[in-house]
């Protein structure tokens, strides 16, 4: 049986508030805590209708909407063609998903020769512990020398449009970078710390790609990380002496040869039938598994160096 | 199962659900506050805490050994960054925070006098 409470009493219980306080409509520490709550952006109706009036003369002005019929009749047709296609890619992907088999059955043509035979003898054909990195840096090594050369090619596009000329001073003060914290001694005194933990587990996780979880492209992450915390902590001026476009260049250039090269020598021999000179040594041991060794610390030097120079590229238009 | 495995046990549960919680009152925090400084203060309870007492659960669990060891580095290595990465993002605050300046008068790094000139 329901009773009805007057509105006063309601407002006075625990769970009215605790609703108020789930939904958001009241801070319960603002006005408690020293700090005032964030107001949100707002602009006066006046500069909104001005910019919206600008932004259509711009746009009347690029695109000559009222002149050119074929501008008119592109736009249209643009939207007509696009909505159509969309259709039917969605009619498309939603027919063939109607085929696929049933997840998880064994009969899937998942499971066919090829993984079992990853699975059964991918430790002796690459004498890799791990089977994963045996499987990215050996059966499919072609793949993988397709990633690094796109991480590569990311670089170079991404140096096309973020380079910079030589600044001037003016142009720097107004930039954000005046709001970033310099030489921070608390940043400093942590990356004294951290930055050679970090760099010594990149190098571990790289080393140790082929006898459990890692490889190149996680450590090489992890490298990049702390070239960056570095470079927060004390700035342009120490990274530069020993990392800057050229070091860069040249890094990338000899990590992806010696990939294409060794890459280049199994393929040549095992298309051949010829054998190969590199021993497989025994499995676990640090230089053992042929090639992946070599292609993991190629991999790790063109990530970390990659991921380096988009951020220097991002922050500053040059490095 | 004697009595030194069911403590371990309890104890490990206990540290790892109180570490849970902690990231319950964590995430409450971040999505319900509404102002940088007092996000960043939730934020760094399940940063420090919430994740100190889940790993010394995870290794009252797994008892000594080299597992724990790695889980130990864990926690100094997050004990040392995310007080960093605060502290960095209170002063990117701090010190770009133009129209309210009054509010930090005593933390702010110019010198005596100078915001005043600056307010005008």
């Amino acid at each position: 049986m329901s009773r009805k409470v007057p509105e006063e009493d309601y407002k006075k219980t625990l769970s009215y508030r605790f609703s108020r306080w789930l939904s958001g409509e009241k801070d319960p520490y603002l006005g408690e805590v020293e700090m005032k709550k964030l107001l949100p952006f707002s602009e006066p109706r006046e500069l909104t209708l001005s910019h919206s009036k600008q932004q259509q003369e711009v746009r009347e002005q690029v695109y000559d909407i009222k002149e050119n019929k074929e501008v008119k009749g592109f736009s249209i047709a643009y939207r007509i063609v696009s909505v159509l296609v969309l259709l039917f890619l969605l009619a498309m992907l939603l027919y063939s998903v109607s085929y696929l088999p049933p997840y998880g059955e064994a009969a899937n043509p998942v499971n066919n020769e090829v993984s079992e035979r990853y699975i059964e003898k991918g430790l002796q054909e690459t004498g890799a512990v791990n089977i994963v990195t045996g499987m990215i840096l050996d059966y499919r090594a072609f793949d993988t020398l397709g990633e690094s050369h796109v991480l590569f090619i990311a670089t170079c596009t991404v140096l096309i449009l973020l380079r910079r000329e030589k600044r001037r001073d003016h142009e720097e003060e107004l930039s954000d970078r005046t709001h970033e914290p310099k030489n921070d001694v608390i940043l400093q005194t942590a990356a004294r710390v951290l930055v050679p933990l970090i760099m010594i587990f990149g190098i571990y996780i790289i080393l140790f790609g082929h006898l459990g979880p890692g490889g190149g492209f996680s450590g090489g992450a992890v490298i990049g990380a702390g070239l960056i915390l570095y470079l927060n902590a004390f700035g342009f001026e120490k990274t530069e002496k020993f990392f800057h476009a050229k070091t860069y260049k040249w890094m990338s250039f000899g990590a992806l040869a010696c990939y294409s090269a060794a890459k280049s020598y199994s393929f040549y021999t095992g298309a051949n039938h010829i054998e190969s000179v590199i021993p497989l040594g025994t499995p676990g041991a640090i230089l053992s598994s042929g090639l992946i060794l070599l292609l993991n610390i190629c991999v790790g030097v063109v990530v970390s160096g990659t991921m380096y120079a988009f951020y220097c590229m991002f922050r500053k238009g040059d490095f | 199962m004697n009595v030194v495995e069911w403590i371990q046990f309890l104890a490990g549960c206990a540290f790892l659900f109180l570490g849970l919680f902690l990231f319950l009152v964590e995430m409450i925090g971040v999505f319900r506050f509404h102002y940088v400084l007092n996000r960043m203060h939730a934020a760094a309870i399940g940063d420090t805490l919430g994740i100190g007492s889940c790993f010394l659960g995870l290794i009252i669990l797994s008892g000594f050994n080299f597992t724990s060891l790695k889980l130990a580095l864990v926690i100094a290595f997050l004990w040392i960054a995310s007080p960093t990465s605060s502290h960095l993002i209170a002063r990117l605050e701090v010190t770009t925070k133009e129209d309210d300046a009054e509010e930090f008068e005593d933390l702010t790094l110019s010198k005596e006098g100078e915001s005043e000139n600056d307010h005008i």
